[in-house]
């Protein structure tokens, strides 16, 4: 292929980076010629709404925590997908057009969510395409929340 | 009453020797059946206060409040091992002390460094075929040693051993061990007889009287020379990991670990991969291959969907999550029988649970053999129906009753690991066999996995 030479230059921090996170290396690569950024609105149970960016290829979880977005207990396994604290809801709509499915360990985890629904998704496993731009989630009260 | 004080219980139960350990599952059955959901046991000589905690959204509610660096009660001889007799080793690079009785900022510090590479969805998938090396290398082993009645001869839950140490050897160290082949004073031998002195010994150590404490008796020797010898074989691998990784790209957990976190990391996590990742999962592959071997009407519906899956070629990666039953047998075996039959936490702040205030330092149990097996929380409880974790909303089911690994921030690091492992023997086993129980039904027992209690007979039919 004539973009061999070309592909393989530039593969080689692809190489460096994915052994901390296989998914790096995914928004590595979609990211090489042009960068995109991605709008995700999350609406809290509490009334507010936090806009922010994130980059083709980050997970929900990169999003909220790149920004600082101030989401009490969000993430706390840093998506090693052992603790469900990422819930989201998301719209019927978007829900059927993510890429990708719950895998297997992110269904055993969402059966432990707190207030599970039928287009619940982890955070950290919902990763950005272009496609989702302008996306809306609702993060869901923690147990914390409904007993305070 | 603000709590059912029952000190007469823990001394005739807990510390009356051999046979009330052993049974604790009964013990907690009737101490659920008798005080209620929530049970202090208070005076406990030189030990923190305990509370029983039979009730799964109390337990819910405990995992959901945890703060940044959950604490699990460890056993005090490991304690000891790690921060006082070889406190050098474990203490000289800062946060270097490895998950298994670490606790605090030094916990969550090297947690971080490990979970991510350990948890991360397809961590373990990378292993299916080597796995399923070792599971055919076990299938082969038992083929020889079946006896003239085709069972499996009364020392079955070794050779089980043997392939939970061989498949973890792969998976923390890159190395094939032999362990169905070992010979003296090999490198492989004396891990394998340091990681069975070990079990041996930190039963006896931990429950019954600590003289150990006092001064070094020969057990607690023994035991000291097995952690010597498993973490000096562990380095050993680590250097020669580190060599290999200077050509290679991510190619193994271990290449991983040692990448994103040095060596000294990788070396301290394969250690305590070590210690609790082996005869949890050769239990639950005992426990679940007799449960199979009860129940012909299920292994023919697994088999049905292994060959439907399979189609006559090899087990690659991926093929396992076509296999949701399965992996529901399995779950079912866990909630029944979990080999961990309680975890917990000693509480780092001041909590409510079941509307008492609990003090900061109590040491709560979560009681997830009676919880998994009560009624209140699974329809038919008593019946083995793996379908229940296929269709969740025909069958009761309290997410919180039956955490087979635990749950947050302290999850089971090996837990991908572990399913891997066990989803490829016993998809292996039941596409090699078909297998039977003749025998009088055996007892569990806690040994400190909640185990059979017995001779693991299985007749195997080749199919
Ligand atoms: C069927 C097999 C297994 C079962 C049932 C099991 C169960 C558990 C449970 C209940 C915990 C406590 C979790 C918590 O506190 O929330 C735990 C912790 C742990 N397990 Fe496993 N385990 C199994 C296999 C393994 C394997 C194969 C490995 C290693 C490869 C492993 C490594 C660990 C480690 C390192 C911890 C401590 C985690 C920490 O404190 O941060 N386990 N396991
Ligand atoms: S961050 Fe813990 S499951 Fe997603």
């Amino acid at each position: 292929m004539h973009h061999s030479r070309k592909n393989k230059k530039k593969r080689n921090p692809i190489v460096i980076i994915s052994i901390l996170k296989i998914r790096d290396l995914e928004s590595f690569s979609t990211n090489l010629g042009e960068r995109f950024w991605v709008k995700v609105t999350f609406h809290l149970f509490d009334g507010r709404k936090l806009e922010a960016e994130g980059k083709v290829g980050d997970s929900l979880l990169d999003v909220v925590v790149n920004n600082d977005l101030d989401i009490d207990g969000y993430g706390a396994c840093e998506g090693t997908v052992t603790c469900s604290t990422c819930h989201v809801v998301l719209k019927q709509k978007d829900f059927d057009r993510l890429p990708e499915e719950a895998g297997d360990e992110e269904r055993d985890m969402l059966d432990l969510a707190y207030g599970l629904t039928d287009t619940s998704r982890l955070g950290c496993q919902v990763i950005l395409t272009k496609d989702l731009d302008g996306l809306e989630v609702k993060v869901p009260e923690s147990v914390n929340d409904a007993r305070s | 009453m603000p709590y059912k004080i029952i000190r007469y219980i823990c001394l005739k139960y807990l510390h009356k020797g051999g046979y009330s350990v052993e049974h604790v599952d009964q013990v907690c059955l009737s101490l659920r059946k008798e005080y209620g959901k929530c049970v202090k046991m208070a005076g406990l000589l030189g030990r923190p206060d305990m509370l029983f905690i039979f009730d799964a959204g109390e337990v819910e509610r405990v995992f959901r409040g945890e703060d940044g660096a959950p604490h699990r009660p460890s056993m005090p001889s490991l304690n000891y091992y790690k921060h006082t007799l070889r406190k050098n080793f474990f203490g000289e690079e800062k946060d270097c002390a490895g998950v298994i009785a670490v606790h605090g900022d030094s916990w969550a510090a090297f947690r971080t460094k490990v979970s991510r590479v350990a948890l991360s969805t397809g961590a373990a998938a990378q292993y299916t075929e080597q796995v399923g090396d070792v599971a055919d290398a076990f299938i082969n082993r038992v083929r020889e040693i079946r006896n003239s009645k085709s069972e499996t001869p009364d020392d079955f839950l070794n050779e089980v051993h043997k392939w939970s140490l061989e498949s973890l050897g792969l998976i923390a160290l890159d190395t094939r061990l032999g362990c169905f082949e070992s010979c003296e004073g090999s490198e492989s031998q004396r891990l394998i007889d340091a990681v069975n002195t070990f079990f041996l010994c930190v039963g006896e150590l931990e429950l019954r009287t600590p003289w150990w404490r006092i001064y070094p008796t020969a057990m607690f020797k023994k035991y000291v020379a097995a952690l010597d010898t498993i973490l000096s074989v562990t380095l050993s691998h680590v250097e020669r990991a580190l060599q290999e990784c200077k050509d290679n790209s991510s190619k193994s957990l271990l290449q991983d670990l040692v990448t994103a976190a040095g060596p000294r990391v990788a070396a301290v996590a394969a250690l305590d991969m070590f210690l609790v990742g082996i005869d949890t999962t050769s239990n639950a592959v005992a426990s679940t291959l007799y449960q199979l071997s009860k129940r012909p009407e299920v292994q023919e519906k697994l088999y049905k969907e292994i060959t439907g899956v399979l189609q006559g070629r090899p087990l690659k990666a991926g093929d396992v999550s076509q296999m949701p039953y399965l992996k529901a047998c399995i779950k079912e075996v866990l909630r029944m029988y979990p080999v961990v039959i309680g975890n917990g936490r000693q509480l780092t702040k001041d909590t409510v649970i079941c509307g008492y205030n609990i003090p900061k330092g109590t040491q709560v149990i979560f009681q997830h053999y009676v919880m998994g097996n009560s009624d209140e929380y699974f329809s038919n409880a008593s019946e083995f129906r793996p379908e229940r974790w296929l269709n969740r909303s025909t069958y009761k089911h309290h997410p919180f009753a039956s955490l087979p690994f635990g749950f947050g921030k302290r999850m089971c690091l090996g837990r991908r690991f572990a399913e891997l492992e066990m989803h490829i023997i016993i998809c292996k086993m039941v596409n090699a066999f078909r297998m039977e129980y003749h025998h009088e039904p055996l007892e569990y027992h806690v040994h400190p996995m909640y185990t059979p209690n017995g001779p693991i007979r299985i007749k195997l039919i080749d199919r």
